[in-house]
């Protein structure tokens, strides 16, 4: 038997085509389409919501918002402290040093008289 | 007036209606959705189940991961409602969503091995006693083709979709596609032909 292939203008095979519609014929029962249908509606009743692509940066958002207050609090609490130690410092520079000084110089020039130390000690900066 | 057009435009415009009924239905159905009413999208589903699974099986090497890509398209679209534009064509929408989950199941499937698609190409769901020779031949070329080969030529030749819009579905040029069509016709031509000659 010899066969001459039947080809329409746009290319199409009649045979060809026919043969494949067979193969890949889809269900004709109407039962068979409103399980299908019942099934996918079943399937999306099932299925856990889907996250937005913007979920998972929301729960990282919140860890991150927290450790930020945490890590601005302690800072706080260190700039505090050594604002604190800074003053005291300053403060006992002032008080202590300018009273020790002449001192230290009346003891060193405790060569000669009270009265030249005292004096020593009165006009000394 | 009417009598004075030529038949085939009198019969498209008095088909109009009931395509315009249609989108408006559509469109009704995918704002309700969209607000989040399942009733609506079980009727998007009712409208559009047919022709996706015509998608899927092109794409598939069987009935049911035909199926499964119908499922699993559809709940994609569900998911991704949200994003779809009303004044789009819904049915193009949905079709490419389904086609890349039928190719989503034919990677996965990609393990087969020729013999193992060979059969499940072959094999009908409803009809497995049908076993012509030009039915083999031909299943037997299907299964030399690449599955976007396959996909297609049943899209078009089976299905009736356009060039482009079987680009659109499966992602590539529309010049692919029409390169894909011919060499899938010789090959299965080729294929049928020998049997011809040769009964």
């Amino acid at each position: 038997m010899t066969y001459e292939p039947r080809i329409g203008p746009d290319g199409r095979d009649d045979d060809l085509t026919r043969a494949l519609r067979q193969i890949y014929a889809a269900p004709t029962e109407e039962g068979y389409w409103s399980t299908l249908a019942q099934r996918v509606m079943h399937r999306i009743a099932g299925a856990p919501e889907a996250e937005s692509w913007w979920s998972p940066l929301a729960d990282w958002a919140r860890v991150g918002i927290v450790a930020a207050a945490v890590a601005v609090l302690v800072a706080g609490l260190a700039f505090t402290k050594s604002r604190e130690a800074e003053a005291r410092l300053a403060y006992d520079t002032i008080i202590e040093t300018p009273r020790s000084a002449p001192l230290q110089i009346a003891t060193e020039h405790g060569s000669g008289s009270v009265r030249d130390a005292t004096l020593r000690y009165v006009i000394s900066p | 007036m009417l009598a004075a057009r030529p038949f085939h435009t009198v019969v498209s415009e008095l088909q109009l209606p009931g395509e315009a009924q249609l989108r408006a239905r559509e469109r009704e159905l995918v704002l309700a959705a969209q607000r989040g009413d399942r009733e609506a999208f079980a009727g998007l589903v009712r409208l559009h189940e047919r022709r996706a699974y015509a998608v899927a099986r092109a794409i598939t090497a069987t009935h049911e991961d035909a199926e499964d890509a119908v499922q699993d398209g559809f709940l994609h679209a569900f998911r991704a409602l949200d994003r779809f534009r009303p004044e789009q064509a819904f049915g193009a929408w949905l079709h490419r969503i389904v086609a890349n989950a039928a190719l989503d199941i034919g990677r996965r499937r990609k393990v087969r091995d020729s013999e193992a698609l060979t059969e499940s190409v072959s094999l009908p769901f409803r009809d497995p006693a049908e076993q012509d020779e030009l039915r083999r031949r031909l299943t037997d070329g299907l299964a030399l083709l690449s599955q976007r080969q396959r996909a297609v030529i049943v899209l078009h030749d089976v299905e009736g979709f356009t060039h482009g819009e079987i680009a659109g579905m499966l992602g590539i040029p529309e010049g692919t596609a029409r390169s894909d069509l011919h060499h899938a016709r010789a090959s299965l031509r080729k294929q049928l032909s020998e049997f011809r000659s040769h009964p």
